[in-house]
């Protein structure tokens, strides 16, 4: 670990991550090899669609735990916009599509990354109702059900693009973003980069965790 | 192979139920525990081990008291939404134009049954697998008619090719006058189990009058299906284009050393 | 059947009364269904709406037991219309008759026929009136006030529209719409049929409802014709066989008479038993009697003894003693028996008065069961109220094999009989009940040998040459085309008839050709030409047909000589020989002989020869004094009724009737005009369970199906009873009660009789405790895989009979229906 990394993730929150990253996955390669018949070929390495069904439905289970820890953990810095600035932000969408001079500066989740955090809470919620209900469906209203099936199909519709972008502006898309994920060490230059005014906050406040660096008592908590 | 459809005539129907016994004794689907309820009717509905049932309904009114008979199984459709739901291909069309299905290949999801318009497909628990009549593929294959056509007395039921039947449909509706329609042709594509009804359509009981693929399920198989595949195949190439062209958000370095 | 199953889609109107054919006769629905789609009505008269009523045409609802006021006035409506075929009546009935002046009409006679003297008719003035040459005097012109005509016309001008409105409670409109449609089959070149089944035989007026609708089968000139006849739906698919071979306690197989004491020779017995005629030009085809019952003697005795003797080893009936069902389980609950074979039977539940059934069985010291169930009969001992340590009779089960299990005919309703070959074997230790039979006859042989006993020889003497035999000269295996081959029969000895020689040996071609000289055997006249030299006729399935009236004459094989539709004679004009109906001819004259059906009886066109050739005088009988209750069918009340009399006459009930609740037993009783028992109850049948349901109740699919005793009641009585659709009720008659579901249903309508409201309710009698979830299994007992609910309706049915045949009145008696735990 260099000198001066900056800690930008706790354990918990590397670990819920994963678990939702996991899940997430998981269900998407269980969910097209039921989706698509030219994809059942993905159930083989299983034993087969039933056991693809089966690790789908309980996967699900286990992106319901995390994805309820995600929310509890994340909804008040990612689920919530800041005015003026994230409306800024978006003005020049972040600097991500066309150059622009100055970014306005966010705070630690930037309004892509919030709205990304929104739709995949709303979404995964409904996908983890929806797919309940398909799973123990006998009792209900059929038209009910039958809704719960399109809502399943919507979410992947939107869960599924939203992945990849994700994906891509986690890894290559935005270099040095991935040990924020891995090891929780960022570098300096990458939050200054991407969130620069967290980084102006957490020093204020002196709660920035610097490798290296002995952690300075805030002055506003006397 | 030649389209097959087998037809159900209300009007030739005297509620004996020799195709409900037949379709069991071929299928050699057990019995379970019944009780009478107040009505001939029985099992109340369409069972895992019940693929054809006989409806019994009374309807009175000023001019005396009408018992309507009905055969209730598969209606084989055209347009099948069982089939577009089902995610292993256990239901599938046959080479008769009717809806096979597969047991070994049945994962037990119970899509089907909440696509199925006419509420046919059922889930056995203990199996965890669905069941519904298949118009005796392993009969019709051999050149036999199905068990229940086999069975019935007097002509309500028949099979044959499809045209052939379903001009002797449209014959019997017309020679029985009145209300009597001929119910299954007109809809997801035309059925490959039609009836003829002496009465309107509306008076049965649990008979959809215009049933149809559910909206739900062309919504999702036939747009968000192609439409996710489409999104994320989008969301691919628009992170490939924004990687080429506008290039990725790297941090400033010097920046980073100004703060150090 | 006069006609057979398929023949019913010839039919120009079909009448369902007494039947329920869609649900009960399935098969039969594919020829009604046949005769409607060529333009057929389909009329149906039951007290409710039913499978049949639902593909009828036309409707009408009648209370139960009064079916012959319904006919009567059909009868009436022909008759003042004229629709009757005039030259059919004049030439093929005794319509021109001249009867005894001194009879005397119910409606001049208080109800009652002349000459009833207590419970039985002294019958001396039901006679003809006779010229000095012994022949029967009549009138041609049917215009004569004592001619069979004239008294038909004057005993049922009291059946008007609306009083017969007023007791079977069918709307004057429904009968007249009825009388109509039907009577229109009296056109030439038209044809009604009836169906009729159980509902008109469970009655203590049973034969005369059959009666009444022959007088208007021959009215309408529909008997003998395709299309036409007289058809009774067997409850059995072999009951038509059944009874061919004698179950009744009175014949013997073909009809013959059981032996009375009273005629103690076989010359006497055949003198007593051979009808004689007047009639020059009448064949009176029972005159050969002595040939059937010596070819009979033979089949039973061989050459080894003589006829007359063999017929001394008969067993004989005591004069005027019945020993019918009734009168048996009568002597039997009052202890006179000691042992019974229950053989393919279910007393327990098909007796009427089941308690009385289960009870009498209780007196017995042993009982042999032989079916391939347990039944609530072989189980009686252990069933509800029964207590086994107090039940002294020692039951034996013997398994039989069903009638896949084994080879051997059956004769359908059609009177075809079918050859049918085993299909599979016998699980466990079932074994077919001939083989039984022949079991305990070698048994029973060996011991008379062995220990004698009286009239031993009736026992060693008999043949018994029905297959395979071991060393000491026992059959090992049964063979049945060697019965059917004696049933046949075999020319004993060389023989030339007609200068045609016929070997010993040799299977004999057809009844004519039988013998009263002992030369012939036959153990079955009416079967002979069943088996002959050409082989087994009855296996034949040959669909080759060149009539346009579905003959078939080379599938299967039926009685008599393969004749499809008896009294065809009757088909064509007597004085032309052309067919009535010219499009369905049944028998056609192509100038030497007749072609088409094997012709009954019938000489060259313009002969003369009366067609019916069974009667004596060779004519339909409109007036009918063979029966025990009358010459013409008369309405009475059923012994169980809920008005207090007969709208017709002062005769409440039939006279002649042996009533078992005068001075019987506490499980005889009865109910009638009861407060405690209101409403009107009939048993019946559905498709899923035959009859005491011992062979359905066990196969699962069927159970599933129907699983329960039920009572079907109107929307009207549910009201009133406060009794929803799908309760738990209980039916009771004063005889006992039974739980049921109760279906309350639009298919029942209260009646309305004499200005009363009268409502009737249903129940289908194919339960039994045996096959139910309450009852005790031990871990031996069988279970069913579906458990039925309730018990047996006949718990409830009246312990009474018709006077002719004792059948008991199952279809109309008295019950009340509560919700259960009410009271």
């Amino acid at each position: 670990m260099k000198k001066g990394m900056i800690k930008a993730t706790d354990a918990f929150e590397r670990i819920v991550h994963w678990s939702l990253a996991i899940s997430c996955i998981l269900l998407m390669i269980t969910g097209l090899g039921m989706m698509f018949h030219s994809l059942n070929f993905l159930a083989v390495p299983v034993g087969g669609l039933k056991n693809l069904k089966l690790i789908h439905n309980f996967t699900g289970l286990f992106f319901a735990v995390s994805l309820f820890f995600s929310i509890l953990m994340w909804w008040r810095e990612a689920g919530v916009f800041s005015f003026p600035e994230d409306i800024e932000w978006i003005k020049t969408a972040g600097g991500y599509l066309w150059h622009v001079d100055h970014v306005p500066e966010v705070g630690k989740y930037n309004p892509g990354q919030k709205m990304f955090f929104i739709t995949v809470a709303l979404f995964g919620a409904v996908m983890v109702v929806s797919g309940l209900i398909m799973w123990f469906p006998l009792s209900l209203n059929m038209n009910l059900v039958r809704f719960m099936y399109f809502l399943h199909a919507l979410g992947f519709l939107v869960i599924f693009p939203f992945f990849f972008v994700h994906l891509y502006l986690g890894t290559i898309g935005s270099p040095g973003s991935l040990p924020a994920m891995v090891t929780g060490w960022v570098t300096r230059a990458w939050v200054k980069k991407q969130h620069p005014k967290w980084l102006h906050e957490m020093e204020e406040s002196g709660k920035l965790v610097v490798y290296g660096e002995e952690k300075k008592p805030s002055s506003h908590h006397a | 192979m030649a389209e097959y459809v087998k037809l159900y005539d209300g009007s030739k129907c005297t509620g004996c139920r020799g195709c409900q016994l037949a379709c069991k004794q071929w299928n050699q689907l057990p019995a379970r525990q019944t009780r009478n309820t107040g009505t001939y009717q029985n099992p109340p509905a369409l069972q895992p081990t019940t693929w054809t049932l006989m409806h019994f309904q009374e309807v009175s009114n000023g001019n005396g008291v009408k018992w309507f008979f009905r055969n209730e199984a598969c209606m084989h459709c055209t347009d099948a939404a069982c089939v577009k739901v089902c995610p292993s291909g256990a239901l599938h069309y046959t080479a008769f134009g009717t809806v096979g299905l597969d047991r070994e290949k049945c994962i037990g999801c119970k899509e089907c049954i909440f696509a199925c318009p006419f509420e046919v497909p059922k889930y056995d628990p203990a199996t965890d697998k669905v069941a519904k009549c298949d118009m005796c593929q392993s009969r019709v294959e051999n050149s036999m008619i199905p068990a229940c056509v086999k069975a019935c007395p007097t002509g309500a039921l028949l099979f044959g090719e499809k045209e052939k039947i379903l001009a002797v449909a449209a014959a019997r509706a017309k020679e029985v006058g009145g209300d009597a329609t001929v119910y299954g042709d007109k809809f997801v594509g035309g059925t490959h189990f039609v009836y003829v009804l002496p009465e309107k359509v509306s008076l049965y009981a649990k008979l959809p009058e215009k049933p149809r693929v559910p909206l739900t399920v062309i919504a999702w198989k036939d747009w968000l299906k192609p439409l996710s595949l489409l999104a994320a195949g989008g969301v691919l190439l628009g992170s490939f284009l924004h990687y080429i062209i506008h290039g990725p958000k790297s941090p400033d370095e010097s920046g980073d050393s100004s703060a150090q | 059947m006069t006609n057979h199953w398929i023949d019913i889609q010839f039919s120009d109107c079909i009448l369902a009364m007494g039947s329920n054919p869609a649900s009960n006769h399935p098969i039969s629905f594919k020829y009604i269904q046949k005769a409607m789609e060529k333009g057929a009505t389909l009329v149906n008269v039951d007290p409710r709406f039913t499978q049949t009523s639902s593909r009828a045409h036309l409707y009408a609802p009648l209370r139960s037991g009064t079916d012959i006021a319904f006919l009567g006035g059909m009868i009436k409506y022909i008759l003042d219309n004229n629709l009757y075929n005039e030259k059919y009546v004049k030439f093929y009935s005794n319509a021109p008759f001249l009867v005894n002046p001194a009879f005397r009409l119910p409606g001049e006679n208080d109800g009652v026929f002349s000459g009833l003297n207590g419970t039985k008719y002294d019958k001396s003035t039901w006679s003809f009136q006779k010229g000095a040459d012994g022949v029967i005097l009549k009138d041609p012109t049917l215009q004569d006030p004592n001619c069979v005509f004239q008294l038909l016309r004057k005993q049922y001008d009291r059946y008007t529209p609306e009083l017969v409105s007023k007791i079977t409670g069918t709307p004057v409109d429904k009968l007249l719409q009825v009388y109509k449609t039907y009577a229109a089959t009296g056109q030439n070149g038209k044809a009604g049929t009836i169906l009729y089944a159980m509902g008109w035989t469970q009655h203590t007026v049973g034969v005369q409802n059959i009666r009444a609708m022959s007088i208007i089968q021959t009215l309408l000139a529909n008997m003998g014709v395709a299309g036409g006849g007289v058809n009774a739906l067997r409850g059995e698919s072999n009951v038509q066989g059944s009874t061919d071979y004698a179950l009744l306690f009175h014949i013997l197989p073909g009809y013959l008479r059981a032996p009375l004491a009273s005629l103690p020779s076989l010359k006497d017995y055949i003198e007593k038993s051979t009808p004689a005629t007047t009639e020059p030009k009448s064949l009176n085809w029972w005159k050969n009697y002595s040939k059937y019952i010596t070819s009979l003697l033979r089949a039973f005795y061989g050459t080894n003894v003589a006829p007359e003797e063999a017929y001394d080893l008969l067993p004989r009936l005591d004069d005027g003693k019945n020993y019918s069902w009734l009168s048996l389980f009568d002597a039997m609950y009052k202890g006179e028996f000691t042992g019974f074979f229950s053989w393919g039977q279910n007393p327990a539940c098909s007796g009427a008065s089941s308690n009385k059934t289960r009870q009498a069985m209780a007196k017995l010291d042993w009982m042999v069961n032989v079916n391939i169930f347990d039944s609530e009969t072989g189980s009686f001992w252990k069933g509800p109220g029964m207590d086994p340590a107090k039940i002294k009779t020692e039951v034996f089960m013997l398994p039989c094999s069903a009638s896949i299990e084994k080879e051997g005919s059956i004769t359908n309703s059609g009177r075809w009989m079918q050859w049918r070959y085993k299909a599979v074997n016998s699980p466990g230790e079932a074994t077919p009940d001939g083989e039984l039979i022949s079991e305990l006859f070698l048994k029973v042989r060996e011991l008379y040998e062995k220990e004698g006993g009286p009239l031993k020889e009736a026992v060693t003497k008999l043949t018994w040459d029905y297959g395979p035999k071991d060393a000491f000269g026992r059959v090992t295996h049964l063979d049945a085309h060697a019965i059917a081959k004696e049933i046949n029969g075999y020319f004993l000895e060389d023989k030339e008839i007609n200068g045609v020689l016929y070997k010993k040996g040799s299977l004999v071609p057809s009844f004519a050709l039988l013998q009263d000289d002992g030369s012939t055997s036959s153990g079955n006249w009416l079967y002979c030409n069943s088996y002959t030299e050409k082989g087994n006729m009855a296996a034949r399935r040959s669909r080759k047909d060149t009539t346009p009236i579905g003959i078939y004459p080379e599938w299967a094989w039926s009685w008599p000589v393969n004749r499809r539709i008896i009294y065809n004679g009757a088909s064509v004009d007597p004085e032309t020989g052309l067919p009535w109906d010219t499009e369905h001819p049944v028998i056609i004259w192509d100038g030497a002989k007749w072609t088409g059906d094997v012709p009954d009886g019938v000489a060259a066109p313009g002969a003369g020869r009366p067609p019916f050739i069974m009667k004596p005088d060779g004519v339909a009988s409109i007036f009918g004094p063979g029966l025990a209750d009358g010459p013409f069918p008369e309405h009475y009340e059923p012994l169980e009724c809920p008005i207090d009399k007969n709208l017709l006459s002062p005769q409440f009930i039939n006279p002649t009737i042996r009533r078992f609740d005068v001075g019987g037993t506490e499980l005889d009783l009865r109910a009638t005009c009861d407060p405690r028992f209101p409403f009107v109850c009939s048993t019946y049948r559905v498709s899923e369970h035959w009859q005491t349901g011992l062979m359905t109740r066990w196969c699962s699919w069927l159970a599933e199906m129907q699983p329960s005793m039920f009572v079907e009641m109107s929307e009207e009585l549910a009201k009133l009873k406060g009794i929803g659709n799908g309760d738990s009720v209980v039916v009771r008659s004063v005889r006992g009660e039974v739980d049921a579901v109760a279906i309350v249903t639009a298919r029942f309508k209260p009646f309305d009789i004499n200005g009363q409201t009268i409502h009737q309710v249903g129940i289908p009698w194919h339960y039994g405790w045996v096959t139910t979830a309450m009852r005790k299994y031990s871990h031996d007992d069988k279970k069913p895989e579906v458990f039925t609910f309730g018990d047996s309706a006949n718990l409830l049915t009246p312990f009474i009979g018709d006077p002719n045949t004792m059948i008991p009145e199952s279809k109309a008696f008295m019950v009340n229906v509560d919700r259960k735990g009410v009271k």
